[in-house]
This record gives C-alpha cells, sequence and structure tokens, in this order.
C-alpha cells in the first residue's frame, strides 16, 4: 500500500469529495436541466400539436368562408334576379295605367265636348223663339190689331215652343 | 532539473493529521471547476437557451440519452451518479493535462525529504539515465542497485543532505493520477451497485452472493463475490494505469523532445482522458444493471410456469 501511495485518510476524503459532488451536481446541473429539458419537450408537442389544430380551424373556417361567399354571391344573383323582373312588372303595370288614364282623359274630353255643344245649341234655340217672337210682334203690330195680334203671337209662341221641346228631346 | 516520476502522489501540506497530497489540491480544483461551471450554465434557465445553457443541455441531455441506451428503463436511478462519474473522470483527466500541472512546484531539502520518506507519500527526483517508479528508491545515485536502494534509503537521505540536494516536487498532480482517487471511485462505484441491487430487489438481491438452493448457484455465488471485489480493483487500476501511463509517456517525452514531438500524444491523452471517463461510467452503468436485474430471467420463469 505505501508503494501505491494509498493514505486510508486520504481514500476517504476523496470519497466523501465525489460524494459531495455527485450531491452538488445533482442539485445545480441535472435536475434543473433534465426538468428544462423535459418541459421544453412537452412545451414543443405541445406547440406541434396545437399548430395542427389550429391548422384544421383554419382549413375549416376557409371552407365556411367559401360557403359562405358562394351562397353571398347566388343570393346577389337571385336578389338582382328578382329586381329585375319587379321592374319589368312595375313598368307594365305603369304602361297600362297609363294608357287607361289617357283614356279615361280623352273620354271626358269628348263627354265635356258634347255638353258644351248641347248647350250652345239650347242656348241658340232659345235666342232664335226671342228673335223669332219680337220679329213676329213687329210684322203683326203694322198689319193686325192687338188683339189678334196677341192671339196669333200666343199660336206661334206654343208652336215653336213645342218645337223646341221635340228638338231638345230629339238632341238628348 | 531531472526527470521527475513517482508512482504515488506527493505530500505537499499537513490539514489537521491529513497529509494533502498534490492530486488531492488537484480534485479539490476539479470539484470547484466543474461547481462554477455548472452554476455558470444553469444560473439563469430560460426556455430558450442562451449559450452556456445550451451547452449544457447538451451535454446532459447527451449523457442522459447516451446511458439509457445502456441502462434501459433504470436510468432515472443511475443517471446522477454515472453522469458526474463521467463529468468528473473526464475533467479531472483533462485538468491533468494542462500546462503547469506536473512542471509548477517547489524544492525541498534533504531534510524535509526525510520526513516525506517516513511518511507513506515519497518525493523522489531521479537521474534520467535511471528513472525508476520505486517509492523506495526515490534517489537514484550512482552505481547504487536498485535492490539496494530501499535498504539505504536512511543513508541516502544523510547522503543527500551532506551534499545539499534538494528535491522537486510538483504542485499539481492529476487528480486521476493517484491510486486514493480512483479506488475511491471504484468503491463508490462497487458499493452503490449494492445499493441499487438491494433496493430495487430487496433481500432478494443477497441471493446474488449467498445462495443455497444449489451447489452450483453456491459457487456461482462466491464467484460473483470475487467479481464485485475484483471489480475494485480493475476500476481502479484501470483509470489510474492509463492516466499515469499518459504522465509518464507525456513527462518522458518532454524530457527528451520539449517541442513538437510531444503534441501527437498530447492529442492522444486528450483521448484517453474521454475514452478512460467513458469506460468508467459505461461499465459501472451495466454492472448496476447487472445487479438491478439479478434473479429476472428465474422471476421470468417462475412467472411462465
Amino acid at each position: 500500500m505505501d508503494k501505491l501511495g494509498i493514505e486510508p485518510t486520504l481514500l476517504g476524503a476523496q470519497v466523501i469529495n465525489f460524494l459531495v459532488i455527485l450531491i452538488v451536481l445533482q442539485k445545480l446541473l441535472y435536475k434543473p436541466i433534465l426538468t428544462m429539458l423535459e418541459k421544453r419537450k412537452r412545451e414543443i408537442a405541445e406547440g406541434v400539436e396545437l399548430t395542427a389544430k389550429m391548422r384544421e380551424a383554419e382549413e375549416k373556417l376557409k371552407l365556411s368562408h367559401e360557403k359562405a361567399l358562394g351562397k353571398a354571391r347566388e343570393d346577389a344573383l337571385a336578389i338582382i334576379e328578382e329586381a329585375k323582373k319587379q321592374a319589368k312588372e312595375t313598368e307594365k303595370e305603369l304602361v297600362v295605367e297609363a294608357h287607361q288614364q289617357a283614356e279615361a282623359i280623352i273620354a271626358r274630353a269628348k263627354a265635356e265636348a258634347e255638353e258644351t255643344k248641347l248647350a250652345a245649341k239650347a242656348a241658340i234655340s232659345r235666342e232664335a223663339v226671342e228673335l223669332a217672337v219680337v220679329m213676329a210682334k213687329r210684322v203683326l203690330a203694322s198689319v193686325m190689331g192687338a188683339k189678334e195680334q196677341h192671339a196669333l203671337i200666343a199660336k206661334r209662341v206654343k208652336d215653336l215652343e213645342s218645337w223646341g221641346v221635340r228638338e231638345e228631346k230629339k238632341s238628348a | 532539473m531531472g526527470l521527475h516520476i513517482s508512482l504515488a502522489a506527493e505530500q505537499i501540506a499537513t490539514f489537521y493529521g491529513m497529509p494533502i497530497t498534490n492530486s488531492y489540491l488537484t480534485t479539490l480544483i476539479v470539484m470547484v471547476l466543474l461547481i462554477v461551471l455548472s452554476v455558470m450554465a444553469t444560473r439563469k434557465m430560460t426556455m430558450i437557451p442562451g449559450n452556456a445553457q445550451l451547452i449544457a443541455e447538451s451535454i446532459v441531455g447527451g449523457l442522459y440519452d447516451f446511458f439509457s441506451a445502456i441502462a434501459g428503463k433504470h436510468i432515472k436511478q443511475f443517471f446522477p451518479l454515472v453522469a458526474t462519474l463521467f463529468l468528473f473522470i473526464l475533467v479531472a483527466n483533462w485538468v491533468g493535462l494542462l500546462p503547469g500541472v506536473g512542471t509548477i512546484g517547489f524544492t525541498e531539502t534533504a531534510e524535509a525529504k526525510e520526513v516525506a520518506v517516513a511518511e507513506p507519500e515519497t518525493v523522489s527526483e531521479t537521474a534520467p539515465a535511471a528513472a525508476k517508479v520505486d517509492d523506495h528508491a526515490p534517489v537514484a545515485v550512482d552505481g547504487e542497485k536498485p535492490e539496494e536502494a530501499g535498504t539505504s534509503a536512511a543513508a541516502e537521505g544523510e547522503e543527500a543532505g551532506a551534499h545539499g540536494e534538494t528535491k522537486f516536487v510538483p504542485l499539481f498532480r492529476a487528480a486521476t493520477a493517484d491510486l486514493n482517487m480512483t479506488l475511491a471511485l471504484a468503491l463508490v462505484s462497487v458499493i452503490a451497485m449494492q445499493y441499487f441491487g438491494f433496493r430495487t430487489l430487496g433481500a432478494h438481491y443477497a441471493s446474488r452472493f449467498v445462495n443455497f438452493k444449489d451447489p452450483i448457484m453456491f459457487g456461482v455465488g462466491i464467484l460473483e463475490l470475487a467479481s464485485d471485489i475484483s471489480k475494485v480493483v480493475s476500476f481502479a487500476f484501470r483509470l489510474f494505469g492509463n492516466i499515469f501511463a499518459g504522465e509518464v509517456l507525456l513527462a518522458v517525452l518532454a524530457f527528451l523532445i520539449p517541442f513538437i514531438v510531444p503534441l501527437p500524444f498530447l492529442f492522444m491523452e486528450l483521448f484517453v482522458g474521454v475514452v478512460q471517463a467513458l469506460v468508467f461510467s459505461m461499465l459501472s452503468t451495466a454492472f448496476f444493471n447487472v445487479a438491478v436485474s439479478h434473479g429476472e430471467e428465474e422471476h421470468a420463469e417462475a412467472a411462465h410456469a
């Protein structure tokens, strides 16, 4: 043992030294690093999983987006179509109404014209009777006496009046 | 100054009666170095690692993967010990290769040397022609035969004193080039092996050594006991021999041709340092594994039957 330099106290001291460094390294080096490695491993796994999930969700979202977009486009087209149809219908209706209104206006105008004509005719016939009476008075005054004149005038007026009534009835 | 080679570590001081050798001093330096590096690496642990943390993580993580390939499911139990064995031996081996280790030192007068001879630690100074690795012949005097060296130690001391000779004592010596260190590691490893065995298997583990089931198993138990004791010796001497041999080789080369030529050997010693650290820790892991899986086949057979 002497030749090899083995010394029991030194041997013991070296064993203790090694145990000390073992405990210190376990506390200072292995434990924190292995914990950290484990933690990172877990976190990376979680991250990868999350990425996959998100990608899936994104895919789904894109799909629903496209679907919604397509539907919106279809809806828009339908609405436009509907609007066009409605517009056409409205146009037709308007034209018909305009025609009707025009016809009504024309009819009213015609009726008014007729009325005016009749009124004018009546006025003319009345004036003609009065004129005839005046003329007959003058002629008879110079020819007959007042009595005969009156009788004759009354007869003529009756005739004229019945004529006027006949004429009125005819025009009505 | 002559070539300095000593099988044992030299005593450089005494601390409360405990001799402090140069190897012991280097061991303390290695410990401080490891602790400081660990603190630096793990002081600010972050999810996104800095450089120091990254290096430490690669080393520890790499060791963990490496040893788990051998230890399998038992890695959690073994890892702190085998990783420490690896790191400690590696750093100790490499620190021993630093310039100054084995070359920086002081000289002792003959009187001091006489004290050293009385102690198991010795100081040796050898002439280049007679570089010997013998504690009892620390000084090779011309014409003196090796067998006589041991008997003439006292006379030699006087002689040296008379001639006013001084002995060179290096301040640092590779920690693993001292049998105290390697034997301590070997003991730790073999005792840990028994500890792991008992902890995992309970009393059943004892049947590895003492088994009265049948004569063959009894014989095997004795062989196992002998093999475990021999493991201590083989662990201790393998590491010591490799590192000490490297030191001697480098010392001789540096003594003969100090420039350029020792470089390839220095690289080789760096490599040897890694290999020996690996061998020690891997063998330990393998032995631990054997210890904790003792009797697994029997259990499996029993379960099968």
